[in-house]
């Protein structure tokens, strides 16, 4: 196939957005049906593009004569454009009956079109240049959808999301800067690019600049101390919090770092060094500072935000063991946890839409009055527990594996880390439930007599994802084999 | 073989259907339960018919080292059997007991569903396989002890729950540990680890894994949640949680020291020791609170927490004989404490008694019954030619043999003041209950004794808990044959 087709999907979406925002369709129903059906097609042409991909690059153009803006489909852009095509046509689907009652839909459905686009963009660019181009516009094109009620409180949180992820972008800026100059060839390669012969005294140097353009990309993926913005975007409507703050826009901040990690300075050169201990004893504190946030947050949906930050970290302690397994494991993660968070946090926005309620104490009894909703509930907190027979026991014991694969400290501190997580994520998920099935007694029944599940649009999602996450819990060799291959390199 | 599934998946299968689907008619619903556990225990007891290297089941592979395979010895043979046994006795029980309560279907199916979970957890071939079932029997049985849904059950339920999936997690470091390091981890009696290249943190591993499924057996410092789950639970569950799925944490302590980690890894280590004090102290700890509680099913829960230790002490010491007593007592105890607990069940349920100081007399309104609770006391105290004399004597003698210092004899020492303690909280119990003193007002006397439902099988567990005593040879050959083959 012609590299040029690699465009389309990215540049349709876009196009879409543009003409929806310039000729807004006022009739509800037209506009899903036209939104939707240009959200299929394109992913449709992501499945026909990955199944039958391009041999070679796509150069664009260049900036300057060593930056040059070029589109490639590899492993890595394979599974990250996979699982954006996956999600997005269910995501917009849930969309449509949540933001029925909203005011300005024609402005969020574009936006919220256009991202698909840019997301595609930075799963296919082929260099870092590229990637932060896109990966900027990320951050610009998904700001009117967390502004969008116009609350005060929602301004307030667009304008810490915006200083977040400019002061991000300027680390990850600088990482690139030096990068350029260490590197032989810009592009993506498994392994890296680095200049590592020629390094010489620079290579304590390189290792500073990898740091901090971790931290720069990390601030996406909400590594700590960067982690405030995403509880605080909770206050976006669902659909955002849901497919942008639990996929898109925090994975494509893994997504880079997984780049940055294993495409541009390598995973030979990063073992081992102080660079490594570094980021790991940051992961590591992210997770057991999520985890711990969770438990005492009431807020359902920024209990499920500080269940994110955890669980964006468990992807990068994967990542940063810096081996095959690590990179394995932190791609097994990054889909698992995207269909057991985007679960969960439908369910949380079905428990909003349908009875105004936002609090957890709010839940007593609920399960009874909607039991499709909390069924879904029940399974995405099981599995982000870990329990075995649902996906997130499967992530957890690939990660376990990059942790143990060499006996060190590192590694033991991990598994108990992972294991502290776990028994909070317990806590806070299972207490949900327990509340939602069990408490409240007959006072509560009657209350909640009126409430009912949400319409089909919300349930169908749900349960594509409540089925999938059984079954991956069940039987995962396939996506394992097919990760494997990614991450070793002969995909 | 794929019969093995049928003992597992039937109970689960009715359970929920009986949820999904509730029969109309009480008769039916019990009727439906009644057929669903003499069946799994008809199950049961072919399984452990069958000779042993038949019974091989291997499921799918979830992913490179998490397969589900199955496979049946010995042990899987008595605990299944066990299970099923006092399943169905149980549940004969809560036909009547349950007739006051609300929310029948859910409890029946529940209670369903972890009789089926229990029989895989019997089954299970491999540490994997074992944990799936192990945290599964930990969410399934939460709604029988929340049953109630007061607020003070569903706190019990979330402190069960916590407990419990900590205790997992604990577990889980070990599966992990020796899963990395390339360990068949299939339960191979003597264990699968080579004991002369074991690493500090395998023994660390081992020690939580001890811990972990300690946890479920009420093992001091994780039996918190014992003496507050246990009691909110309707008679009947707290019956089987007490007597039955504490046991499941033993099994598992079995399984991980015996057949996965093998005795030799911790023998004479810091973990065999640390483990060894921490049971001894809970036998005295739980026999001391149990000695002061007033609630009658409190002080039962505590009784537990003290005698499952027992099991655990046995299992500790890494000798066979000591390992012979330790798996009759669970035996033993399952049907003792099962018989106490569908006893005190019968006094809430006929006459709303629940503390011990209200129960002056009750022997003279419901004299089955609490002859039963007084037998079944005698028992656990340890009297011969009770069942518990049998086991206790095993664990005394398998103790002293260890030569092990001072633990070989301050064992049996605490065992003897643990024995005098639970003669202190459980016969004095009958004393009041049959002699209420020149005060008791004999014209108001009112016959309480609950129907056959309840009587049958407390008098069938009485029973059974008594005459093994008497009877324990084939019993005793055969958990000596598992013995000399994991030691």
């Amino acid at each position: 196939m012609s590299p040029y087709f690699i465009l389309v999907p990215i540049l349709l979406p876009i196009l879409a957005g543009v003409l929806l925002m310039t000729f807004p369709i006022q009739d509800g129903k037209t506009r899903a049906v036209a939104v939707e059906s240009v959200v299929i097609l394109n992913s449709i042409l992501v499945l026909v593009l990955l199944l039958n991909r391009p041999a070679e690059r796509l150069y664009l153009f260049s900036f300057v004569e060593d930056l040059p803006l070029t589109l490639n489909i590899d492993g890595m852009a394979t599974f990250f454009g996979g699982l954006v095509a996956f999600l997005w046509p269910l995501a917009t689907l849930y969309t449509f009956e949540y933001m029925r009652h909203e005011e300005r839909v024609n402005t969020f459905l574009s936006f919220y079109t256009i991202t698909y686009g840019v997301t595609l963009g930075v799963a296919f660019a082929g260099n870092i240049v590229t990637m932060y181009l896109f990966y900027e516009a990320l951050t610009m094109v998904t700001l009117p959808l967390v502004i969008h009620t116009m609350t005060e409180e929602a301004q307030a949180a667009t304008r810490k999301y915006l200083n977040y992820m400019i002061g991000g972008t300027a680390f990850a800026f600088i990482g690139i800067v030096f990068y350029s100059l260490f590197c032989t060839n810009i592009e993506f390669v498994l392994g890296g690019n680095l200049d590592v012969a020629n390094l010489g005294n620079y290579a304590n140097v390189a290792l500073l600049v990898y740091v901090l353009a971790f931290f720069g990309f990390g601030v996406k993926a909400a590594v700590f101390p960067f982690r405030g913005w995403l509880p605080t975007a909770s206050v976006a409507p669902t659909p955002v919090t849901a497919l942008l703050h639990a996929v898109a826009v925090v994975k494509s901040g893994v997504f880079a770092i997984m780049r940055l990690t294993y495409f541009c300075f390598g995973a030979d050169f990063l073992k081992g060094t102080w660079a490594q201990t570094v980021v790991v004893a940051a992961v590591m504190v992210t997770i057991v500072y999520g985890s711990t946030m969770g438990v005492r947050e009431n807020h359902l949906k920024r209990r499920l935000a500080y269940s994110t930050v955890a669980n964006l970290s468990y992807i990068l302690l994967g990542v940063t063991m810096m081996s095959p397994l690590g990179l394995t494991a932190g791609l097994c993660h990054m889909f698992v946890h995207a269909i057991m968070k985007i679960s969960g946090f439908f369910c949380a926005g079905a428990v909003m839409h349908q009875t105004n309620k936002n609090y957890v104490y709010e839940l007593d009894g609920l399960g009874l009055a909607m039991p499709a909703t909390f069924t879904a509930l029940l399974i995405s907190g099981l599995s982000l527990t870990g329990i075995p027979l649902f996906a997130g026991f499967v992530s957890k014991w690939s990660i376990v594996q990059a942790l143990l694969e060499q006996p060190s400290m590192m590694g033991y501190v991990g598994v108990f880390v992972l294991l502290y997580s776990a028994l909070m994520t317990g806590i806070y998920m299972l207490s949900l439930n327990v509340r939602g099935w069990f408490s409240g007694g007959v006072a509560a029944k009657e209350a909640n007599a009126q409430f009912h599940d949400p319409s089909w649009l919300m349930l169908l999602p749900l349960a594509i994802f409540s089925v999938l996450t059984v079954a991956l819990g069940v039987y995962a060799q396939p996506l394992m084999t097919f990760i494997q291959s990614i991450a070793t390199g002969t995909f | 073989m794929i019969a093995l599934l049928i003992p597992m998946l039937l109970p689960i299968v009715v359970g929920v259907l009986l949820m999904v689907f509730p029969p109309r008619q009480r008769n039916v619903m019990l009727g439906i339960v009644l057929a669903a556990l003499a069946v799994d225990l008809g199950l049961a007891v072919w399984v452990a018919l069958q000779p042993e290297d038949a019974l091989r089941l291997t499921l799918v592979t979830v992913t490179e080292g998490l397969t589900f395979y199955f496979q049946v010895d010995t042990v899987s043979k008595l605990f299944s059997v066990l299970v099923a046994f006092v399943w169905l006795l149980a549940g004969l029980a809560a036909f009547e007991y349950m007739g006051h309560e609300e929310n029948e279907p859910r409890f029946f199916g529940f209670y369903l569903i972890v009789g089926g979970v229990l029989a895989a957890l019997c089954y299970s071939g491999n540490l994997f396989t074992f944990y799936v079932f192990y945290e599964l029997m930990t969410l399934t049985s939460a709604p029988l002890v929340m049953h109630e849904l007061t607020h003070e059950a569903i706190m019990a339920g979330l402190k069960y729950l916590f407990y419990s999936v900590g205790g997992a997690f604990l577990v889980l470091f070990g599966f992990f540990l020796f899963a990395a390091q390339g360990a068949d981890l299939t339960f191979t009696a003597g264990g699968v680890l080579d004991a002369s290249a074991a690493t500090g943190v395998a023994r660390l591993a081992v020690f939580l894994m001890i811990l972990g499924f300690g946890t479920k057996a009420g093992m001091f410092p994780m039996h918190g949640w014992l003496p507050t789950a246990h009691p909110v639970a309707p008679a009947p569950a707290s019956a089987v949680l007490s007597g039955v799925i504490t046991k499941a944490g033993v099994l598992g302590i079995v399984r991980s020291v015996y057949y996965i980690a093998g005795p030799e890894l911790i023998r004479g280590t810091w973990v065999q020791y640390a483990w060894i004090g921490l049971t001894l102290v809970t036998v005295f700890m739980g026999s001391m609170l149990a000695y002061r509680e007033n609630l009658l099913k409190k002080r039962l829960a505590y009784s537990t927490v003290s005698q499952v230790s027992y099991v655990l002490f046995g299992l500790s010491l890494l000798q066979p004989v000591a390992f012979v007593g330790a798996l009759l007592h669970v035996v033993f105890h399952s049907l003792v404490k099962d018989g106490l607990f569908l006893s005190a069940g019968a006094i809430i349920c006929k006459t709303g008694r629940t503390k011990v100081d209200e129960l002056k007399g009750i022997g003279k309104e419901m004299p089955v019954t609490m002859w039963c609770f007084t037998l079944a006391g005698v028992t656990l105290v340890g009297i011969p030619p009770t069942s518990a004399f049998v086991s206790k004597w095993y664990l005394a003698t398998g103790s002293l043999a260890s030569g092990i210092p001072a633990v070989s004899w301050l064992g049996p020492v605490v065992l003897l003041v643990s024995a005098l303690l639970t003669a202190g909280y459980l016969l004095t119990v009958s004393i009041d209950a049959f002699l209420p003193g020149s005060d008791y007002d004999y014209a108001a006397l009112e016959k309480h004794e609950p129907t056959w439902q309840m009587l049958v099988p407390i008098v069938v567990l009485t029973a059974l808990a008594v005459l093994l005593g008497v009877w324990p040879g084939g019993l005793t050959s055969l958990l000596t044959g598992v013995a000399s083959s994991v030691l």
